[in-house]
């Protein structure tokens, strides 16, 4: 596996293996190589195991077996040296009720080793540049979700380590300001951070990260830039359809790839040679009245994800934030 | 040193702007639960002597301590713990002890108030005079940082956050009831009073008695009893925060 565009080495994980009494094999010989400067996602529907193996990263679980070498130091042995050199924004909420958005970030900063100087500067540009400055001195307890996310982001991206983990980095966040978000992540990797990048939302890990791994039931199915995971596939085009409600799932052609049913969508992959034949048979199902609508076009990376991640798995996907 | 220093006072802001929400309440109620307890224990002793009200007004700090310590911060850890707080302040790069550390340290600035309004209320009220030895300052410290330690231990080495809150509402009847702070030893059933040589409750009484009051108290042996259960209270604290899950 490369590491990518950068053959330096952040973070390398190997055969990491982890177990609970009532939950075993979560993580289950997972490998995974983060270069620097790059943004690597980690991507798997809810329950794959992908938060179990960032909380091994930064030092809060201690894995059954198996390595984590952060910059060349074992960190398994080192917990201390993971700390220093990743910031994360968590999943869940960070404590920062009583504080402003300004004090929690520049705390933070200050924590993480940054002057007084330097950290006000940077957390008035993190303000700035997300468009948060009417926010900076109100206290957080009155902010929304996205808003205490966004915060929390900051909080990461203050005084960043070497390596930056973002756990579900978008989630609560209006369009608008996820926009911005994403190229403050990119200037993160300018500032020579390597980001490692948590999330089931295909679409934006598409147009975001440089390579990615798909995680599922504990196991890495694959990994690659996602143009590679897409060449991956002798067929290289799409076909979605969706049926009319309540209709029957109508007898799918040999031509058809793959196929995800997904309550009334139905995707799969052709090739190119196919495409006028698939384009004749989706019609006359509309037609008939049996489909509404139907798509050809490339592959996406979400086909190869619904088809690593399984037809039950892919239900956990959010069809609202994916379609945004 | 200067690195954990430093760590230490920035918690120590992070703690300090987190409880300014809860500051004015906790005050109004310690303040409340001051003039409370000191009009309220006179219910029980209708014909109140000043040896008995000295007595009981220098406890009364031990009483308003443990209960922060055993019983708000408990409550306080478990919350958090449920909220995954833990999750954020442990990837932080700040030593955990350093984070108890500061954490202790609001508490006890916390309970400070509490502690000194009951002593002036109680001598006033019983019109006594207090008998202030500088002990009192390392005394009430002591008392004050082992309870959080205490609280600590319960709370993080409850399996589920929820008992901890639970055990908690043990905790409260336990030391009010039947643990030798508003009364003498010599008044519980013998093999209670032998719990007690053992347990540090009887002696951080002790302590407070002995720094604030004349009474007659064996402070030596008092400081090392409490003394004992700091560092064997910071020792399973260090092992319970310092562990990855």
């Amino acid at each position: 596996m490369s590491p990518g565009p950068d053959e330096r080495v952040a973070l390398q994980v190997s055969d990491l293996c982890k177990s609970y009494p009532k939950n075993p094999l979560v993580n289950d010989h997972v490998s995974i190589t983060l270069g620097e400067g790059e943004i690597f996602g980690l991507l798997g529907p809810n329950g794959a195991g992908k938060t179990t193996l960032v909380s091994q990263i930064i030092g809060l679980v201690k894995p059954d077996s198996g390595s984590i070498v952060i910059g060349g130091v074992d960190t398994i042995a080192h917990p201390d040296h993971a700390r220093q050199a990743c910031s994360f924004q968590a999943q869940t909420q960070v404590p920062i009720s009583g504080l402003t958005a300004k004090q929690a970030i520049e705390l933070v900063g200050r924590v993480r080793g940054g002057s007084v100087k330097q950290v006000r500067a940077r957390a008035g540009e993190l303000l700035a540049q997300l468009e948060m400055e009417d926010w900076a001195s109100k206290m957080a307890d009155t902010f929304s979700g996205g808003m205490r996310r966004l915060v929390a982001f900051c909080m990461a991206a203050v005084v960043p380590g070497r390596i930056v983990i973002l756990d579900e980095p978008t989630n609560d966040i209006d369009p608008a300001r996820r926009r911005l978000l994403w190229d403050q992540v990119r200037g993160l990797v300018d500032q020579g951070s390597a980001v490692l990048l948590v999330t089931h939302n295909v679409l934006e890990a598409e147009r975001a990260v440089d390579r990615l791994a798909i995680i599922n039931k504990g196991s890495v199915v694959g990994t690659g830039t996602p143009a590679s995971l897409k060449g991956d596939n002798r067929q290289s085009m799409r076909l979605e359809l969706v049926l009319e409600p309540r209709g029957e799932v109508p007898q799918l052609p040999a031509f058809l790839e793959g196929p995800v049913v997904t309550g009334r969508r139905i995707m799969g992959r052709i090739a190119e040679r196919d495409v006028a034949e698939a384009v004749q048979w989706s019609a006359a199902l509309r037609e008939q009245g049996a489909a509404e609508e139907y798509a050809v076009g490339p592959v996406t990376l979400e086909d190869v994800y619904l088809a690593a991640v399984g037809h039950e798995d892919a239900g956990s996907l959010d069809r609202e934030e994916v379609a945004e | 040193m200067t690195r954990l220093w430093r760590s230490y006072l920035l918690m120590l802001k992070w703690q300090a702007l987190s409880s300014r929400t809860i500051l004015p309440l906790s005050l109004v109620v310690q303040i409340m639960i001051a003039v409370g307890f000191i009009i309220g224990i006179g219910f029980f002793y209708p014909n109140m002597t000043t040896e008995t009200a000295k007595f009981l007004t220098t406890g009364a700090p031990t009483i308003t301590l443990l209960m922060v310590g055993l019983v708000m911060v408990p409550q306080m850890v478990a919350m958090q713990r449920s909220a995954g707080s833990f999750d954020y302040f442990w990837s932080l790069p700040v030593p955990r002890l350093v984070y108890v550390a500061a954490d202790a340290t609001i508490w006890t600035l916390m309970s400070l108030p509490g502690v000194i309004v009951s002593l002036l209320l109680g001598a006033f009220y019983f019109d006594f005079s207090l008998e202030l030895s500088w002990l009192a300052i390392p005394a009430m410290l002591l008392i004050s940082v082992t309870g959080v330690f205490m609280g600590y231990v319960i709370a993080h080495s409850a399996p589920k956050p929820e008992m901890a809150s639970l055990a908690t509402q043990i905790i409260v009847f336990l030391i009010m009831l039947f643990s030798p702070v508003m009364y003498p030893p010599e008044q519980l059933p013998g093999w209670l009073e032998k719990i007690h040589t053992v347990f540090p409750v009887l002696y951080m009484a002790d302590l407070s008695r002995g720094t604030l009051s004349d009474l007659p108290v064996h402070l030596g042996r008092a400081f090392a009893v409490v003394g004992a259960w700091f560092v064997f209270g910071l020792a399973v604290t260090t092992l319970l925060v310092r562990r990855r899950r």
